[in-house]
């Protein structure tokens, strides 16, 4: 007994050389996992913390309308866009939306429909009474956005997706800015100066000039969101928003996973959305595969659809009527 | 249990690299738009001699391309638009604050010889655009677009004129915009006192076109060279005053580079060099042979200057269309463009890799 201890020892202080590569590639798994990890460990938090964000719209906001979630994967499905105002301006989660968009994705046939939801448009809310379309998320969040837009477009809503105008900015700048053609000189001698200074009430002029360019975040977002110089106003703006909506689909379809990273970091408490990451991946995928020319773009511009009017009746506010014969007719022909 | 020990020394580090490698692999990994970002000019080497010299501007500043190499010039700031006066001895361009911008006459080495304009104040709205400017074919006058008059929200320019060796109180109002379109560019003056612009308008459905318009005299009713539905601005004459170089759109969202003959009054029939991308600024090369422009290249879609020798013009096409073009009065343009393409498609050369070139900034080419 006693001359097996050393041979013992000695055996086992061998390394067997099957067992050290074993050893190795074990090691290397376990580490590089821990790097990969570590790499798209943002991307997990994102995906925790601000895809799947659970609504609970107020049944019978719309004649077919169905609770979220509802689309099985690969059917249509519609996303209500909403973009917001400088966030510091109101409580957290109480912003206006300046921009809500709705769009159907139809994956098999590869259609993208976009229709803007003119943000001064008076209807009642879900939440009681009348006002501006742009309010319902002030007063309950996207659940109120949502079953508003339902109960008066008779839509059936199975997503949302926000944005916060810095979040917009970010976003473009992490890919690399956009290209598109600016139609006419976008001129605003009263635009909102309200992004990263103190005095958020404040003006600024800006200048964006026609033709094809390259835009950063912030020159995009001065095209998107100026609208006291176009003489259709916000239907001008809302037009300009789809456009820079399929500049960043453009630029978003040459990313890869390596990237998430970086467009999450872009995106931290700027964006919130009811998609799961699997209708996320699968809106990409479509994102990547669908044609410009099978976007169908849709403003509900004045007089066919709406028509201006303000008094004591709307708060003294000048405000769009909805033509509902109308509308209802392209939303149903859009949005069955 | 020594052997043992030392591994696990080796292994951890192995590891701790091997896991840092991976995050810092991954990170290589990203797609050529998230982390490519564009470099000066002066640090890149253009891969294609163009001849004479060309200004262009890259984020507010100016650089000069000569015998295939970029040098930057002028003061700091946000400059942009340079335009060469005809003698080829000064140029102007514009120099834009946060709130307004303004128009300086620079030798060619970028020196500031005088601010033609002072479009400052301290109020936000008495604050004011100058952009586009054009030097006549005789030197003595300077076109520009400017937004005034203005009335509240709306903020429209129109095409100024005034004296190249005058002061700003000498401008004149030559063209009455549409309200809320953001106004008339792009003016190039004719010999004779004749003015090329550019005209917006916008529909109630939100659709926004672009035509190029003659005007004989100041406020004399324009005519529209171009129709609506062809949606053509940036116009580009040629040396010798016979061609017209633009961009029209068509309502799309890509381009097509187009070059009409000009009588002087008329557009002939129009003949499509490029389409499909995202044309810009079109400049001719110094002995009309040729067309500098802007494009998008690579995924990050920065925008490149490119080359086009253009094919040899037919002698007939052009005497046809001289001919043919009948000057009126009016809002409809009398010769409408050819949406045909040329039968020898000229092949572009891309001259840059990696800038970002400002594309409303034509170049200036002489």
């Amino acid at each position: 007994m006693a001359g097996q201890g050393p041979a013992r020892r000695r055996r086992a202080s061998r390394l067997d050389p099957a067992r050290l590569a074993a050893l190795t590639v074990i090691c290397l798994l376990l580490s590089g996992t821990a790097g990969a990890a570590a790499y798209f460990f943002p991307v997990v938090v994102a995906g925790v913390g601000q895809t799947g964000q659970t609504v609970v719209v107020p049944p019978g906001s719309s004649p077919n309308a169905r609770p979220t979630p509802s689309a099985p994967p690969g059917a249509p499905f519609t996303v209500l866009l909403l973009g917001s105002d400088d966030d510091s301006k109101f409580q957290a989660d109480h912003v206006l939306t300046q921009s809500m968009i709705l769009v159907r994705v139809e994956p098999a046939t590869k259609h993208v429909t976009m229709l803007s939801i003119p943000r001064d448009l008076w209807v009642p809310l879900s939440t009681g009474g009348s006002a501006k379309i742009d309010a319902a998320y002030s007063y309950g969040g996207a659940a109120a956005a949502i079953a508003t837009v339902q109960r008066n477009f008779h839509v059936h809503i199975d997503e949302y997706a926000w944005i916060g105008l810095k979040g917009l900015i970010k976003l473009i700048d992490r890919l690399g800015g956009v290209d598109l053609f600016v139609t006419n000189p976008v001129l605003d001698d009263f635009y909102p100066n309200d992004i990263d200074v103190k005095y958020i009430y404040g003006y600024k002029r800006v200048a964006v000039l026609p033709g094809a360019q390259h835009l950063n975040g912030a020159h995009a977002l001065e095209y998107v969101r100026s609208r006291h110089n176009d003489v259709n106003g916000d239907f001008g703006r809302s037009a300009r928003q789809q456009q820079v909506l399929l500049a960043i689909k453009a630029k978003a379809t040459t990313l890869n996973a390596a990237d998430l990273p970086d467009i999450v970091d872009a995106l931290k408490g700027e964006f919130k959305t009811s998609m799961g990451l699997d209708r996320v991946r699968s809106l990409l995928g479509v994102a990547a595969s669908f044609d410009l020319a099978n976007v169908k773009q849709v403003v509900l511009y004045v007089p066919a659809f709406t028509n201006y009017d303000h008094g004591p009746k709307y708060g003294g506010q000048s405000v769009l009527i909805p033509h509902w014969t109308e509308i209802l007719a392209v939303t149903r022909a859009n949005f069955p | 249990m020594i052997v043992r020990r030392i591994a696990a020394i080796l292994f951890l580090p192995m590891m701790f690299a091997f896991g840092a490698g991976v995050y810092l692999y991954l990170g290589t990994m990203k797609s050529k738009v998230v982390k490519e970002r564009a470099q000066l000019p002066t640090v890149t080497k253009p891969r294609f001699v163009l001849p004479g010299t060309m200004y262009v501007a890259q984020e507010g500043r100016l650089f000069k391309l000569s015998a295939g190499s970029f040098s930057e010039i002028g003061p700091p700031g946000d400059w942009s638009q340079p335009a060469l006066t005809p003698d080829h001895t000064k140029m102007i361009a514009v120099s834009r604050s946060g709130f307004y911008s303004d128009l300086y006459l620079l030798d060619l080495d970028g020196h500031v010889i005088k601010r033609l304009t002072k479009d400052d104040s301290r109020i936000i709205d008495g604050n004011h655009w100058a952009f586009y400017p054009k030097v006549s074919p005789d030197g003595a006058t300077l076109m520009y677009s400017f937004d005034s008059p203005k009335y509240g929200y709306q903020v429209d320019m129109a095409v100024w004129s005034m004296p190249l060796n005058g002061t700003q109180t000498q401008a004149r109002r030559r063209t009455t915009p549409n309200d809320h379109t953001g106004g008339d560019v792009s003016p190039i003056p004719l010999a004779g006192g004749g003015l090329l612009f550019v005209r917006h308008s916008i529909e109630a459905s939100t659709a926004v076109t672009s035509q190029i318009y003659y005007q004989s005299r100041p406020f004399a009713i324009p005519k529209a060279l171009t129709s609506e539905a062809d949606d053509c601005s940036q116009p580009a004459l040629s040396p010798d005053g016979t061609q017209l170089a633009m961009i029209c759109t068509g309502g799309k969202q890509t381009a097509k580079l187009e070059v009409a003959p000009f009588t002087g009054n008329a557009l002939g029939p129009a003949k499509v060099l490029l389409d499909g991308r995202l044309f810009a600024a079109p400049a001719w090369s110094p002995d009309g042979k040729a067309l500098a422009y802007f494009a998008p290249a690579g995924a990050a879609g920065h925008f490149q200057l490119w080359y086009l020798a253009l094919p040899a013009v037919p002698p007939s096409a052009s005497a046809s269309a001289s001919t043919s073009a009948t000057p009126s009065v009016g809002t409809t343009p009398t010769v409408r463009a050819s949406a045909s393409p040329a039968p020898t498609q000229p092949v572009p050369v891309q001259v840059t890799q990696g800038v970002d070139l400002s594309a409303t900034s034509a170049p200036a080419w002489f």
